[in-house]
């Protein structure tokens, strides 16, 4: 366990040397921040509630999107594949470690490092530009940061298994972006997916994605009574442990066809 | 120590034909073509020993050394270490394994030297008191102290492969892998190396293997060669041994103060230029005095000189050109 925390310290020294890439991060958020709070106020516009939420609400939820995907930035599958592209996959291997840990604990670093240096930024301009996200109940807040680390375990889980792919076919930069935009839409991060037709929402409500942003979020803004929530956090916990179970069948079976290149 | 049974690795190639037609039809239906890396090795490597793996680009070295140091699940076979099957049991035996590649670096490039060397110490969980004195140990052989604070991005490939080397034994490992470790340093780093591994070799008794295309390499290190073409083992054995059977013969170099020169009935004249002649001849059928005795009889010499089979013909011969 001390040597992944040590990787946990070690990764957040190297995430600083290089200060200038959070800075496009912070940007785009709050691109998408600003957007969306006007779309969202353009389409509240003289409505009380839509979908049980009101439009104060919405812009708590934009802000909140914008912060959690700090927190679900992952690196994981592109370590996978700069180090089996460039090789190093092979140094990592001699190690006594398990790589995965190793993964997670570089991401972790990762994100630690950008809790000061994305999420304080973006939490200034959202409150300064869009709203100060207040937590609608106080008492939510133990149900909010549980669901939020389960979203956390289930998006790297994710990224772990897209990433192992790697191992065998090498360059999965088209994949890695096909994921991406999916879990932007599926995931209810910039529209809920309550906004979405009945059939459709009720499909995407079976599928791991909203647990990812829409869970966590409708907690902290208090949609939906505490039944609905922990109904949820039960899918949410089911979906936790089925991809558990699929990264530990899949982790010495992917690391089995690893490819070293060159030399 | 180590033991390698009938080690096999295979590879699928998808075949890929030229043109945007072949690039289709890749796509559609894409062929494959299995590429036997290494095919049935066995071997069997004692502590203390300095093997030295040799053979073109492509022959299967490097495949080998990766099977060996547990980064490759071999096809077919297996690698024993102290007796325990390195792919099945890779988290505990690669504890006693280090490897040095000579094309990529283990450190880390945003880091400074001193700070990889730290997360090694966590990784490998070494107590300070060893580790401060293996990283004393290493600097009085390769002298790191003047490199530890610099960013790896920003060293020399001399001052890199140096601190790859302390990084592969900071956690005294029985065994040392190396591959084509000398590969782009100049005289004095390489001189360094050869220092380096000899002293490990003798002091901690550590084994070590390494793949190499450098003859000094070969010449200085390495008591045993293994050479392997196309995946197969060509020869197994002692340098001098192999040296002896492979090429069993010296030239005699012979200057006259003519161009006219003599045969003789015991050796071959392999060349005759001016006023020089080439004579090579069986080590076990004659000796150059015989020769140059014989030959002073015919016609005067100038001045004579012996050239003795190196490794390089072994390598010739043995790679088949």
């Amino acid at each position: 366990m001390k040597k992944y925390l040590y990787v946990v310290k070690t990764q957040i020294i190297k995430s600083m040397t290089y200060e200038f890439n959070v800075y496009g991060n912070i940007v785009m958020q709050t691109i998408i921040m600003i957007t969306s709070a006007c779309f969202w106020k353009a389409l509240y516009k003289g409505q009380g509630m839509v979908g049980d939420v009101d439009a104060d609400s919405m812009l708590t939820y934009v802000v909140l999107s914008s912060l959690l995907s700090v927190l679900l930035i992952t690196n994981v599958e592109r370590r996978i594949e700069t180090s089996v592209v460039k090789g190093t996959v092979a140094t990592d291997m001699m190690k006594p470690v398990n790589i995965f840990g190793i993964y997670f604990a570089e991401d972790i670093g990762n994100i630690l490092a950008l809790v000061f240096q994305n999420m304080l930024p973006i939490l200034i301009i959202g409150s300064l530009m869009v709203k100060v996200p207040l937590m609608a109940d106080l008492r939510d807040l133990p149900l909010f940061i549980l669901s939020a680390a389960e979203s956390f375990l289930i998006n790297w889980l994710m990224a772990a298994l897209f990433g192992m792919i790697a191992f065998s076919a090498v360059n999965i930069d088209a994949l890695i972006q096909v994921k991406k935009h999916l879990l932007r839409l599926l995931s209810g991060s910039i529209i809920p997916i309550w906004f979405f037709p009945p059939g459709v929402s009720k499909v995407l409500g079976l599928l791991p994605f909203v647990y990812i942003y829409q869970l966590p979020l409708s907690i902290y803004i208090g949609r939906g009574d505490r039944a609905q929530q922990l109904s949820q956090m039960r899918i949410q916990f089911l979906w936790l442990v089925i991809l558990t179970g699929l990264f530990l069948y899949a982790q010495n079976r992917a690391t089995r066809k690893v490819m070293v290149q060159g030399g | 120590m180590i033991e390698a049974q009938n080690l096999c690795k295979d590879y699928a190639l998808k075949l890929k034909e030229p043109g945007l037609k072949g690039a289709l039809k890749g796509l559609v239906m894409p062929g494959y073509k299995t590429i036997h890396a290494v095919r049935d090795l066995s071997f069997h490597i004692d502590k203390g020993e300095i093997v030295g793996f040799i053979g073109p680009n492509g022959a299967g070295k490097s495949t080998t050394i990766k099977m060996m140091s547990g980064i490759l699940t071999p096809t077919k076979g297996r690698v024993l270490i102290e007796g325990r099957d390195i792919s099945k049991y890779r988290k505990e035996v690669v504890r006693n394994i280090g490897v040095v590649f000579g094309q990529r670096s283990q450190l880390n490039w945003d880091l400074r030297l001193g700070e990889s060397f730290e997360l090694l110490k966590h990784i490998y969980q070494i107590d300070q008191a060893d580790f401060d004195r293996t990283l004393e140990d290493l600097d009085q052989i390769l002298g790191i102290r003047e490199i530890i604070d610099k960013p790896v991005r920003q060293m020399s490939l001399g001052q890199r492969v140096k601190g790859d080397l302390v990084a592969s034994m900071i956690h005294s490992p029985g065994v040392l892998f190396l591959d084509e470790p000398t590969i782009g340093l100049d005289v004095s780093a390489k001189y360094a190396l050869r220092k380096f591994i000899k002293e490990i070799n003798r002091v901690r008794k550590t084994t070590v293997i390494l793949t190499t295309h450098d003859l000094g390499d070969i010449q200085e290190l390495c008591e045993r060669l293994i050479i392997i073409n196309h995946g197969v083992m060509m020869e197994d054995g002692n340098l001098s041994e192999i040296v002896d059977r492979i090429a069993p013969y010296k030239t005699l170099v012979v200057e006259y103060y003519d161009e006219s020169a003599p045969e003789h009935p015991g050796c071959e004249m392999t060349e005759h230029d001016g006023n020089v002649a080439k004579y090579k001849f069986l080590k076990k059928d004659l000796t150059a005095a015989e020769i140059i005795a014989d030959l002073s009889n015919i016609k005067t010499i100038k001045d004579v000189s012996i050239e003795e089979a190196g490794i390089d013909d072994i390598i010739k011969i043995a790679y088949g050109s």
